[in-house]
């Protein structure tokens, strides 16, 4: 269990790395595969609170490290309305509730039945943009959402959630490896039917 | 709730929130190190996507590729001549400021750099550059390219030789503006969702009566101390009248979506 939650840490780590790779699809609405995000919705729904919250942690403080933009400088004099940017961390919340969201359909993954968490990744990586773009809008003021911001966000989730098949057989030959289980209760029914 | 997991919750509220009350400073020391720590990542990254880019970019248009190089090869020959006959002139008028004592002297020095990679985060129009500390540029330097105003250096990568550039066209991006012909000075920035393409950028605070026509130019004023004057931002695309002000919808100079060799302006005359 140590060991298998361990490596999901590294996982994610790595998917920071693997992330610098994927650019953004100026072709589908400047989409792009949100593959931390991927990684620690997957991870989140195979672990229990504690470890998800960690993982969140890690995975919004690098995110915000990734994202933050610089102070906004000029004479204030001048730019008397200056925008208001993202407070450091904020990142952290989301990943932390988009967690919980999947957390909620554990009982269905413990049965074997991952490919409701795959779904329901989609729908959290669309929820955790939409969010984020709520929120930038709820600092700025003005709310604005136009037909690209919508196709953007769809086509990210769409996207994003095409791979996570491919997460979940990572982690499953992970959890193997570590001679853990991460769905005991398909496991138990196996070895009944058996 | 189980104690662990309260525990757990508990510390990481307690995380989030110390986060939430760090100083600019300590993230951007952050920042350094997560970048630091990418950087041979972020390196082949972008060299990967350059190459994507190029391939796509030569295979669907190599004639016209062709017809363009011998177009800029003809180009270049003509600026050479022209920059040497500027130079001269350069010298000749130094001489005569200097014969005429004037104190200041004119420079207007710019580092050329190509984009390496394109939007790198999801919601903020940024690029990044392949020049950094090492070729003396510093944040809220602005980035120019032959057609006008791109943006201002937002992020400098420590010892990686390259920076971010925060695009006009992103809603923090703002701009003193001034529109030729007319008294009218407003802020220029980018539209918030506004991603696709060229997208048009918002001229606020004009007076209520601006009279203002679609096809008259937008520069730059030169105040609040991070753009020169004079800068050509775009054109007028349409003006919207409001109770208390004007505002108008510009159409950038620069096509942002085609992006490939800016400036950084280092110092300029005010």
């Amino acid at each position: 269990m140590i060991r298998y939650s361990f490596i999901t840490i590294l996982l994610l780590l790595a998917s920071f790395v693997v992330q610098q790779f994927l650019p953004a699809f100026t072709g589908m609405h400047q989409s792009r595969i949100m593959l931390i995000q991927l990684v620690f919705l997957c991870s989140a729904v195979t672990v229990g609170p504690p470890t998800m919250l960690l993982l969140a942690f890690i995975g919004g403080f690098f995110w915000d490290a990734h994202c933050a933009l610089g102070p906004h400088g000029g004479a204030p004099e001048v730019y008397t309305q200056q925008v208001e940017s993202l407070r450091f961390g904020y990142s952290i919340l989301l990943f932390g509730a988009m967690g919980f969201l999947m957390q909620g359909i554990q009982p269905l993954f413990k049965q074997g039945k991952w490919q409701f968490s795959a779904f329901l990744s989609g729908i959290a990586i669309f929820l955790y943009l939409a969010a984020e773009y709520a929120i930038i809008n709820f600092i700025r003021g003005d709310f604005m959402l136009s037909k690209a911001t919508v196709m953007q966000m769809l086509f990210t989730s769409l996207l994003t959630m095409l791979f996570s098949p491919l997460v979940f057989w990572l982690l499953f030959h992970i959890a193997k490896t570590c001679d853990h289980s991460i769905n005991p209760d398909a496991r138990r029914k196996r070895r009944l039917a058996r | 709730m189980k104690p662990l997991n309260l525990t757990a919750l508990l510390l990481f509220l307690g995380g989030a929130v110390w986060l939430f009350t760090q100083s600019e400073r300590a993230v951007r020391e952050v920042q350094d190190l997560y970048f630091s720590a990418m950087s041979p990542f972020l390196k082949s990254g972008s060299k990967m996507e350059t190459q994507a880019r190029a391939f796509l970019h030569e295979t669907r248009h190599s004639k016209e590729l062709e017809v363009e190089l011998e177009t800029v090869r003809g180009e270049l020959g003509r600026l050479r001549i022209i920059e040497s006959r500027y130079r001269e002139l350069e010298l000749e008028n130094e001489r005569f400021r200097h014969a005429l004592d004037y104190k200041k002297a004119t420079h207007f020095d710019v580092v050329p750099a190509q984009v390496i990679r394109r939007q790198p985060t999801t919601w903020w129009q940024t690029v990044d550059i392949d020049a950094g500390q090492e070729r003396g540029i510093g944040t809220q330097l602005a980035v120019l390219s032959n057609e006008g105003l791109v943006g201002k250096i937002d992020r400098i990568y420590k010892d990686q030789n390259r920076s971010s550039v925060l695009l006009l066209t992103d809603e923090k991006c703002q701009v003193s503006a001034r529109v030729e012909g007319s008294p009218e000075v407003g802020i220029l920035s980018g539209q918030r969702g506004r991603f696709d393409g060229n997208p048009l950028l918002r001229l606020r605070f004009l007076s209520i009566d601006a009279a203002l026509r679609p096809g008259l130019r937008v520069f730059t004023t030169g105040r609040g101390g991070i753009f020169q004057p004079n800068i050509l931002l775009g054109t007028i695309d349409s003006v919207e009248k409001g109770a208390l002000d004007s505002e108008a919808l510009v159409r950038p100079s620069v096509n942002f979506a085609d992006l490939g060799t800016v400036f950084v302006v280092l110092s300029a005359d005010p």
